[in-house]
């Protein structure tokens, strides 16, 4: 049910806070046994925080999101309640302190139903790399929900939560998004606050929303969005109010379609998908461009190579001795930093940080980091001269739907040159959403992306609502 | 060319150790990735000169003076602590 309906039954007493909270604390009960979304559930913390959004709601107090049950992907920090990062190495850590996000949901009294389950440290696009047990997707639990966000997209898809904060360094909010059938807003870099996002690659990372529809991704990030004196990169340029366009007339807006999107390795059935929604904006009156990104084919190895590069960096700080994972194994200082790093750190945590040192280390530097770095800047400039042609660019979200869990997740080439049609746009920082817009031969839904002009949110989530409205979205049942 | 020395060399900048098993996988691991990660070379940089990319800071915090948290909630998630410090073998 869209948030703001659920915020009017709320509102005029329909359902109390506490009966909606117990209503997907059910739904958890009953159904995530089969899909594992859930790393933790605050069972009863989440019946505590709806009494309390009960009393504000009761005292006329209420906002936007009072009494409203999310879940939180478990790489957010939460007062109290155990963040693992879905990896060993954080197994029992206890956060001392809220993510600004969480600091302003819980000003509102948002219920937080529990954390979701994810790639180990955001670092995967299958959900499979979790300490916790991999994601089952809810629309065929022998598949992968995607990643990194997997959790997150499995919770709203299966009705375990109203709506997920998750994050996408390089698509995991928007790929999961597109494998599970929802919709995810990955927000500008800057619009939302990292304070209490557990770190991966600093210049990347972006806390995100998943949700049913764009109207719901554009609600809830008006609860999250805003500079952040705790987040030095953290702008002051959002307006918020990001679903003040939804319902205009969109139909004078340019949609550009890169070529390079719809080349060899897209799935035959997804390009159908996504060319019938370019069909449907052109039949809307919308004015089709062809655009191009000449230099998408550099993306994944540069993005691959920055972002590794800050892993290892911001993960160095794992190193058994302030928190996380303690080694009882080695004699000396440096042991037992390096054992406790090898037990508490999966395959693929350890593969980027060994890459990122590659990157950054003396005699490659100059041909891999500062040569991805440059590749960084010509992406922002080739889109620069794509958004003086058009208002948003559409493209597939993934060369795939969901694939079969051990299919392809234990060979990395394969999973991070699937990333190849999300990397760009962590690269430009800009904003981008992907929703549901077809289904393949086997009922797996397709995803499609609306990519935006920085800080422009506003204008895809609108876009992205009108096709929603005239689009048959069809429920997971599990 | 990858080979086991440079995976040796990279597990101690990253201060994780390795079995022998596990660093003949990860040597591997790494040639196959390193391959792709080879395409950034073919990266034609004589057109112009590029400015290596920083990211945005925009207004940073005043610096001003504030309480930090509580000693024991920062020291609570380490496994070994004394005297509110954390406890580490001896380096010297």
């Amino acid at each position: 049910m869209a948030l703001a309906k659920l915020r009017e039954m709320l509102d005029k007493k329909e359902i109390s806070a506490v009966e909606l909270t117990q209503q997907y604390l059910d739904n958890i009960e009953k159904r995530d046994k089969d899909i594992n979304s859930y790393i933790t559930v605050c069972a009863e913390s989440a019946i505590e925080d709806a009494k309390k959004a009960q009393n504000t709601i009761d005292s006329g107090n209420a906002t936007a999101f009072t009494g409203l049950p999310i879940s939180v992907k478990d790489n957010i920090c939460t007062l109290g309640v155990k963040t693992t990062c879905a990896s060993k190495m954080l197994e029992d850590f206890i956060p001392p302190y809220d993510a600004t996000v969480m600091e302003k949901l819980k000003a509102s009294d948002i219920v937080m139903l529990g954390k979701t389950n994810m790639d180990e440290f955001a670092m995967g696009g299958s959900s499979q790399t979790s300490y916790f047990g991999g994601v089952k997707n809810p629309y065929d639990t022998s598949r992968v929900t995607g990643g990194s966000s997997g959790g997150a997209a499995a919770s709203v898809a299966a009705d375990l939560c109203a709506a997920a904060l998750g994050s996408d360094t390089g698509g995991s909010v928007r790929q999961p998004a597109s494998f599970c059938g929802v919709t995810g807003l990955k927000p500008t870099y800057g619009a939302v606050s990292r304070w209490g996002l557990i770190a991966f690659a600093s210049s990347l990372d972006q806390i995100g929303v998943i949700a049913k529809s764009a109207e719901d991704t554009g609600y809830l990030l008006n609860g999250i969005y805003g500079y952040d004196a705790n987040d030095a990169t953290s702008s002051k340029k959002s307006e918020g109010n990001y679903t003040s366009l939804v319902g205009s007339d969109v139909s004078r807006l340019k949609i550009g379609v890169p070529k390079e999107f719809f080349g060899d390795g897209l799935n035959d059935e997804i390009k159908t998908a996504v060319l019938n929604a370019v069909e449907y904006y052109k039949k809307l009156g919308c004015e089709i461009v062809d655009v191009s990104l000449p230099s998408l084919e550099y993306a994944v190895s540069a993005y691959y190579l920055i972002s590794s590069a800050e892993a290892a960096s911001n993960l160095s700080r794992f190193d058994g001795i302030k928190y996380g994972l303690r080694s009882g194994l080695g004699e000396d200082f440096n042991d037992l930093i390096k054992n406790s790093r090898r037990e508490g750190f999966g395959n693929e945590v350890k593969r980027r940080i060994m890459l990122g040192n590659y990157a950054l280390c003396s005699g490659y530097y100059d041909a891999y980091y500062k040569n991805a770095t440059r590749i960084r800047t010509q992406l922002k400039e080739e889109y620069a001269s794509i958004f003086e042609k058009c208002d948003v660019m559409l493209t597939p979200t993934a060369p795939t739907t969901a694939y079969k869990i051990g299919e392809q997740e234990n060979d990395p080439v394969k999973m991070y040159l699937a990333d190849i049609y999300t990397v760009t746009v962590n690269i430009a920082g800009l904003p981008a959403i992907s929703t549901t817009c077809g289904y393949d031969s086997k009922g797996l839904p397709i995803g499609m992306s609306l990519i935006g002009r920085a800080f422009d949110e506003k204008t895809i989530i609108a876009v992205c609502d009108r096709f929603e409205k005239d689009f048959d979205r069809k429920e997971a049942v599990l | 060319m990858f080979n086991s020395d440079l995976t040796k060399h990279l597990a101690e900048l990253s201060k994780i150790s390795f079995t022998d098993d596990e660093l003949e996988q990860m040597t591997s691991d790494m040639t196959n990735i390193i391959a792709i990660m080879d395409k950034v070379c073919d990266f034609d940089t004589s057109k112009k000169a590029y400015a290596l990319d920083a990211v945005d800071y925009n207004d940073l915090r005043a610096d001003e003076h504030k309480d930090s948290y509580p000693t024991e909630k920062i020291v609570a998630n380490a496994k070994n602590v004394k005297n509110n410090s954390f406890v580490v073998p001896k380096v010297v």
